[in-house]
């Protein structure tokens, strides 16, 4: 039993350091091979471990019509055999050397991180190149992985947190948007072998592929160890990237009966921005003081005020397109209503009050203060922040700039930004629980309802 | 390429760490760890009280966690909020967490707010405020906290009735978070009785991980922590579980997707050499896309879409348990069928060596992976000190787990998963 669930999204990593002092990117590499890889090279002496972090451009975004989930997918059956290694001699030499290997695919990218010991760089580095470079689909594995992922899709339902974060990114987004269509049961039914492996060939490519070493080991062996693996990669295309999408309007609330529930689950949410918005920083401070720390307006008035919820939060959503700003709590069904009128009111009086410059400079302590724990202590943090740079076409000032920029935020500038993007019209609400209790009484949030049940199959899409 | 991944030895990689920890106890019997790290200007400072629910009784079940909760309330010089307030104005943040047998505050934060930590952390260990209308609201908190990871949680409902059902007479019988009514019910005197004896200095282990040097953390001890007097310890423990005499079954009704399985054997504490060896057959059945239970139930027969174990590191006995999540239109029976089968074939037939091995290199590097981070050592630090005794044997893990031979995998098989000592929980979804 913890005390405060850990429920920040990555996608805002809410940061911090001794005060005063500024933070450095440790030294790394940057290079580019013929076919077009880039490589990134930080050593990090410490534990004998070393991170490979490997992105293709793409995830979410490049999945076809109809086929939600196939990024996924295919990311998934990187392991599931090569002409040289079944599934089963993958895993068993994988697991022989303690590694790690973990493939996903989010919105904007596929990414696999593997981590081995230092003295095996070089057998881990083969073994996760051969899962990248050589994958042959086996028709058997792909029925394994795709029933697998139909069966995860179904369980999901089980676990109301886990499932209304599909359904929010559903509806918030709606079907005309590249993030509007989490994998789910139908989509997953469609997707071929074929599918997956002409996506394979047009997406695993040089040119849309970026490869960070981070961690204890020798930059010379790496360097040559990472060429030798990478370089028979075919060029290939460049991922286009969509033109700009937006979210579904607001106005607009949606229902998911779950009759056994004994508290109700909801999300409140505004559009928000990109990962590359000039205003991110101001955003994350504002955010922090919102509800991205434990004595945010949010949390404070929601848990330690009155009780009504085991923890309230709001995320701001990093991602390559524009996202969302999200309210999350949950109560018990009886105080629904009250627990949704709170964190609309909360929204308000940040709309209409604004924050105050003490405000402002506790929240500029607690994200200088907590960065250095969450953004720059392992090589995986790094790696992660390296990989940012390259998708979003960031520098090195995303690490060494930002004590600066937090410092330029006034009380005045943020308060403007709170005037422009945390507004309480137009929003959209998800609402998770016991439909026959609440019903009546969410109905008022917005002019347009939509009810499921989370029996039924997909997201309500 | 056989060679080339050939189960190389990788013992010695944890001895090859620094084991640079300075330990000190000071008069009132607070003990203090402290690693210096100099990697980021930071500093993780975590408190183990060696107090849990295995030291509450019935009426007052989850009393222990509720103090976690208790402990950010206000104390006498920093009053309601402000220890969190306080503590992120300075760049720190915080959490805390409560198991069967300790309760365990951690912080993090810049290394400016050193002073201030040992200042508000000594407030709230000797001058805790109880007020009765910050009581009651708390109570809604963690009741929040009960329906979210327990009530509409299937696999936290199935997990309750197997502890409940596994454990009779130990206290290991009663969740940590505690059975409703007692959730509402505990009263004023019995929480300024638990806080007396659970929250001495003397049931205390102080871990110190980061940016900070020996002198100054003493010197902060010294100044804040050393006045606060010693307490008579918590009573101890004295009920021991009866040995189970037969197979225990507990089946949860409920709406679902689909079902879950929880089988659960009895086994020794921490201290007890078995538990290192049901840490290899942990990692032999269930770690990596390798492990035997996985490449059975989940790969090969398909029968599972997840399955997992605990190793529970435990003060007294405690529990060995599977989970298994049989996928749609598989009869639980048989994911519980191929999971003794597995275990017959543990206990009857010796482990190969380059599997062994496996298992051993998939248990060192886990094990470095908690290095990495202060925050990851400071926990290991405080949790071998009170569950093993002594931090040091962190840094012999390595070698303790090295020494486990194929003998040894098939003794502790044999041992402990039998089927009089097994209790199996299944979740089956109701009609919709």
């Amino acid at each position: 039993m913890n005390r405060a669930l850990l429920v920040l999204s990555a996608a805002l990593a809410l940061s911090g350091l001794s005060l005063g002092a500024e933070v450095r990117l440790p030294k790394y590499t940057r290079e580019v091979l013929p076919n077009g890889v880039v490589v990134y090279l930080l050593p990090k002496p410490g534990v004998p471990l070393v991170n490979f972090r490997i992105l293709v451009k793409g995830g979410a975004e490049s999945d076809p019509a109809g086929l939600a989930g196939l990024s996924l997918t295919t990311a998934q059956l990187l392991r599931s055999g090569t002409p040289t290694r079944s599934a089963e001699q993958f895993s068993t030499q994988l697991d022989g050397l303690g590694g790690s290997f973990i493939a996903n695919a989010n919105e904007q990218y596929t990414f696999v991180g593997a981590e081995f010991l230092r003295k095996d760089l070089e057998a881990g580095l083969e073994l996760t190149a051969d899962a990248l470079l050589h994958p042959s689909f086996p028709e058997a594995e792909v029925k394994k992985v795709l029933s697998r992922g139909i069966d995860g899709a179904k369980a999901a339902k089980d676990n109301p947190q886990a499932a209304i974060r599909q359904y929010f990114r559903a509806f918030f987004y709606g079907p005309a948007h590249p993030y509007g269509h989490p994998a789910q049961e139908a989509s997953l039914t469609r997707i071929t072998r074929d599918n997956i492996a002409e996506y394979a060939a047009r997406a695993y490519v040089g040119r849309n592929t970026v490869v960070i070493v981070a961690g204890d080991f020798d930059p010379a062996t790496a360097a040559s160890a990472v060429r030798k693996a990478f370089s028979p990669l075919p060029a290939g295309t460049a991922w286009q990237w969509a033109a700009n999408a937006r979210p579904a309007p607001g106005g607009r609330l949606l229902l998911i009966d779950k009759p056994d529930a004994t508290q109700t689950y909801f999300e409140i949410a505004m559009p928000g921005i990109s990962r590359t918005d000039p205003d991110r920083t101001a955003l994350r401070l504002i955010n922090t003081l919102f509800g991205g720390r434990f004595t945010s307006m949010l949390n404070d008035a929601l848990r330690v005020n009155s009780g009504l919820t085991y923890g309230a939060n709001s995320v701001v959503e990093l991602n390559r397109l524009p996202g969302a700003i999200t309210i999350s709590t949950y109560t018990r069904t009886e105080t629904t209503e009250k627990a949704m009128d709170m964190a609309l009111d909360i929204l308000k009086t940040l709309n209409q009050k604004g924050i105050t410059p003490e405000q402002l400079a506790s929240a500029k302590a607690y994200v200088k203060g907590t960065y250095p724990t969450q953004a720059l202590e392992t090589p995986d943090q790094l790696a992660t922040i390296l990989g940012d740079m390259e998708i979003y076409g960031l520098n090195r000032g995303e690490v060494d700039d930002l004590f600066s920029q937090i410092d330029a935020v006034t009380a005045d500038r943020a308060n403007a930004l709170i005037r422009k993007w945390f507004r309480p019209e137009d929003l959209t609400f998800v609402v998770l629980g016991n439909a026959a209790k609440i019903r009546d009484s969410v109905k008022k949030y917005a002019p347009s309802v939509k009810e499921v049940k989370v029996s039924e199959p997909g997201y309500g899409n | 390429m056989r060679v080339f991944f050939a189960f190389l030895l990788l013992s010695g990689v944890l001895a090859a760490q620094r084991n640079d920890v300075k330990s000190h106890t000071l008069p009132n019997g607070l003990k203090v760890l402290i690693q210096e790290d100099h990697n980021i200007p930071n500093v993780a400072l975590y408190f183990f009280y060696t107090i849990g629910s295995r030291n509450e009784r019935p009426g007052i079940t989850g009393i222990s966690h509720f103090f976690e909760h208790m402990m950010f309330n206000g104390a006498q010089k920093y009053g309601p909020k402000q220890f969190d307030n306080e503590m992120e104005k300075a760049g720190g943040n915080n959490n805390a967490y409560t198991s069967n047998d300790v309760t365990v505050y951690t912080d993090w934060f810049p290394n400016t707010a050193l002073e201030l930590m040992f200042d508000m952390e000594a407030d709230r260990m000797r001058n805790l405020a109880f007020d009765p209308k910050i009581i009651e609201s708390e109570r809604g908190v963690v009741y929040s906290e009960r329906r979210t990871s327990v009530d509409n949680n299937n696999t936290g409902i199935l997990y309750e009735q197997l502890r409940a059902a596994a454990f009779t007479a130990h206290p290991y019988h009663w969740p940590v978070v505690g059975w409703p009514s007692d959730i509402e019910g505990w009263t004023m005197d019995d929480l300024r009785a638990h806080y007396k004896t659970g929250y001495a200095p003397n049931n205390c282990v102080m871990v110190v991980v980061g940016d900070v040097t020996e002198a100054q953390v003493l010197a902060l001890s010294k100044k804040y922590l050393e006045p606060i007097p010693r307490q008579p310890p918590p009573p101890p423990v004295r009920t021991k579980e009866p040995e189970q005499q037969g197979e225990r079954r507990v089946t949860v009704r409920k709406r679902a997707q689909l079902p879950i399985q929880l089988v659960g054997f009895h086994t020794p504490d921490a201290k007890n050499p078995d538990t290192i060896v049901l840490d290899v057959i942990d990692a032999l059945l269930t770690s990596g896309q390798s492990s035997r239970l996985y490449s059975r139930l989940v790969d090969r027969e398909q029968l599972a879409l997840n399955v997992g174990a605990r190793a529970e590191h435990s003060l007294d006995p405690g529990l060995f348990y599977f989970s298994i999540n049989p996928r749609t239109g598989i009869d639980p029976a048989r994911t519980e069928k191929a999971l003794f089968g597995e275990l017959d074939h543990l206990r009857t037939t010796d482990v190969p060596d380059a599997e062994l091995r496996k298992a051993k290199n998939q248990l060192l590097t886990q094990h470095y992976k908690q290095l990495k981070t202060i925050a990851g050592r400071a926990n290991l630090l405080g949790t071998y000190e009170v569950f093993e005794g002594d931090y040091q044997k962190l840094f012999t893990s390595d070698r303790d787990i090295e020494a486990v031979t194929p003998a040894d995998v098939k003794r502790v098989a044999a041992k402990y998963f039998s089927e009089t000592n097994r209790t199996v929980a299944t979740l089956i979804p109701e009609a919709k």
